[in-house]
């Protein structure tokens, strides 16, 4: 789920920045070091939309740089249990399939599936009802829903199941 | 919006109007529209009537098939664990501990229900969970980072994947082929190496959009330059239909990514199948553990023995493809690489050529006879059987090859020449058919050339064992050696 919140960082900065572009390169900076990254509390911060306030910068004890205070409006994604996303299918295998919603790595278990679906072997791997109504292949659209979520050292994983009503094959892939 | 009965064909557990459930959904936040577990009007919103609910449907014996009322009711009784769970959890959003004993307890749910109690063996795990439960797990188990990252299988589930893997192959016809990269299907070179008489080529390559003509293609991005190996285009058709194969290279996994899609635009040759430097579990080593196939049932292409320390009875070891200058340079090699000469293997006749011709060979070998039996059969031992027929009838005698400090049985080339189907021998005597030397004035040599024995040097052997054919005597005679004088080994035809 997406959220835009406030979040706060020190930001370190080297006097060479400094002048009349100091708070410009104080917002590339930031935006270089977080934009793209993961939090664990936070989930991925996808875009960091505004600058909230920047405090007063304290120089440390030793080394020339100056730390500043940044809260910034960001706009974040978190994966919850429970979930409902919709998420694209990349890679199909005997024990179920992976697919990725945005930057979320997802993993779909072929126990997680619909009491019908069988996997396929072959050129294109595929998971295929048994009244072959449904067949879920490389770049197609399922809709799921998360069942677990795990934060490894920055990094998120995620379970999910499309056993449930409403839940599955959305489209074609185009 | 309410949804009415009559206008969809539902069974009561549909979703109803919000307000008889907005008494139990009002303290949650706005946005938690997350459940799409149902609630249904039918049971009422007490937890007590739910446990007693719970168990007498999960005690009685409700048959699947026949009707879905109760199966409706039990799967919603579940969601209404589950509503449960995340009720709760919803309100212990703030804390993250919390959370996670939540997220442990809601999958433990889930697993319970769907797995019908049988004890997850959590055959692998996909970040730090079980991929199968989603409990948190130990990660053990050998990374498959080339099928998606984050994941690893263990052992054993390796082990039954690999069964099944063979039955299938063995019902299609086809065994596994590991192919190298660089200096066996291609050779690559940084634009920056490029010699001043290799510039020409740059106006020989290939367009990137439609690569299946082409052989030499400008990778402006990579800063590389890439000339794949002739032949290798037939080769991959061929072996295709006998093999399901995979990429192995020491590069890294977006070169590999790269090589394939010249190689195989249509990914019909290797899919997902490409291993590289960052998917090995150890570190400048190759080894099959990431390969998803048995190892008695696998073939390796290499042009790198030393790769493969664990493997060596699968390999069938490749004359290196030098096509650009600086590939001679990286192993120290004086002559002129292929582009320098301008010109090319010989495409019919190549080195790759030869060695489809082994892997045909040794494919019939092992599905010969049509036999139900093919578990017993072991891809290295037919590799050797073949292997033996190269030299068959010829008797070696080595003539001041070997150092006189060593045991002449234990020397490399001894041992290759055995696994040529030769006979060696230290001693001349009338069976002998061959005399290997590296100097005309011996004894042997002398015996040799009265008795019009063959008298060659050592690289016919060589020669035999990369092209794993018995090669032309005359074209290793002493006099060439004295002509080349680098330890080079170019086949002449």
């Amino acid at each position: 789920m997406f959220f835009h919140m406030v979040l706060e960082r020190n930001m370190q900065l080297h006097p060479r920045f400094f002048g009349r572009s100091l708070r410009e390169n104080l917002v590339s900076k930031l935006m270089k070091d977080v934009e793209g990254t993961i939090s664990g509390r936070h989930g991925f911060v996808l875009a960091v939309t505004g600058i909230e306030s920047i405090g007063k910068g304290l120089i440390r004890d030793g080394t020339p740089f100056v730390t500043f205070p940044v809260k910034y409006r960001c706009v974040v994604f978190r994966p919850f249990e429970g979930e409902v996303l919709e998420a694209v299918v990349t890679t199909v295998m005997q024990h179920g399939f992976f697919a990725e919603a945005g930057p979320l790595q997802l993993f779909v278990s072929n126990h997680e599936m619909q009491d019908g679906m069988e996997y396929q072997a072959g050129d294109i791997p595929n998971y295929t009802s048994s009244d072959a109504s449904v067949r879920i292949q490389k770049d197609c659209e399922v809709l799921l829903k998360i069942t677990t979520v795990s934060v490894v050292a920055t990094e998120i994983f995620c379970l999910g199941s499309i056993k449930g009503k409403y839940l599955g094959l959305l489209n074609d892939r185009a | 919006m309410s949804i009415g009965a009559s206008t969809i064909t539902v069974t009561p557990s549909t979703p109803t109007p919000s307000s008889e459930t907005k008494s139990r959904f009002e303290r949650r936040t706005p946005n938690s529209k997350m459940s799409v577990a149902s609630d249904s009007p039918v049971h009422s919103s007490s937890s007590d009537d739910l446990a007693a609910f719970l168990e007498t449907e999960l005690d009685s014996d409700s048959d699947s098939s026949s009707e879905s009322f109760p199966i409706e009711q039990a799967h919603d009784a579940d969601a209404q664990v589950s509503n449960h769970r995340l009720k709760r959890q919803k309100l212990e959003y703030p804390e993250d501990e919390t959370e996670n004993v939540a997220s442990l307890a809601f999958s433990g749910e889930i697993s319970e229900a769907s797995s019908s109690k049988v004890p997850c063996e959590h055959p692998g795990t996909f970040g730090n969970m079980c991929f199968v439960c989603g409990q948190k797990v130990e990660v053990t188990g050998v990374s498959f980072g080339y099928i998606h990252k984050g994941f690893k299988l263990q052992q054993d589930e390796v082990t039954r994947l690999r069964d099944i893997d063979m039955k299938a192959l063995q019902s299609q016809r086809k065994l596994c082929l590991v192919l190298d990269l660089d200096h066996t299907l291609l050779n690559s070179t940084v634009l920056r190496d490029l010699k001043p008489e290799e510039e020409y080529l740059k106006s020989h390559t290939h367009s990137l959009q439609d690569v299946s003509g082409g052989d030499i293609f400008m990778l402006e991005f990579m800063h590389m330059m890439t000339k794949l190996r002739p032949f290798v285009h037939s080769f991959l058709k061929e072996a295709s239909k006998m093999f399901v194969m995979y990429i192995y290279t020491m590069g890294d996994r977006p070169y590999a990514r790269q090589m394939a899609k010249l190689l195989d635009p249509k990914g019909e040759y290797f899919g997902e199948r490409i291993i590289s430097r960052d998917d090995g579990t150890v570190k400048h080593q190759k080894s099959l553990d990431v390969v998803l196939g048995q190892e008695k049932a696998v073939l390796i292409l290499d042009d790198t023995e030393n790769a493969w320390p664990g493997h060596k009875d699968n390999l069938i070891v490749i004359e290196r493809y030098h096509f650009f200058a600086s590939s001679c340079k990286q192993f120290d090699h004086r002559f002129q690489s292929l582009s320098q000469l301008k010109s090319d293997e010989s495409e019919p006749d190549g080195v790759l050529s030869a060695v489809l011709k082994v892997l045909k060979q040794t494919h019939s070998l092992f599905f010969q006879d049509g036999g139900e039996d093919l578990s017993s059969r072991d891809v290295r031992s037919l590799l050797k059987q073949v292997r033996k027929e190269i030299l068959k009838g010829c008797k070696i005698v080595f003539s001041r090859v070997f150092p006189t400090k060593c045991q002449a049985e234990d020397h490399p080339l001894w041992r290759v020449a055995e696994g040529l189907g030769a006979t060696c021998a230290t001693e001349v005597d009338a069976s002998v058919t061959h005399v290997v030397a590296m100097d005309v004035g011996t004894e042997k040599v002398r015996w040799a050339i009265r008795e019009k024995k063959f008298v060659v040097h050592r690289g016919w052997i060589d020669a035999a064992n990369y092209l794993w054919k018995k090669q032309p005597e005359e074209n290793f005679g002493l006099e060439q050696l004295k002509k080349q004088g680098t330890d080079d080994v170019t086949v002449e035809k």
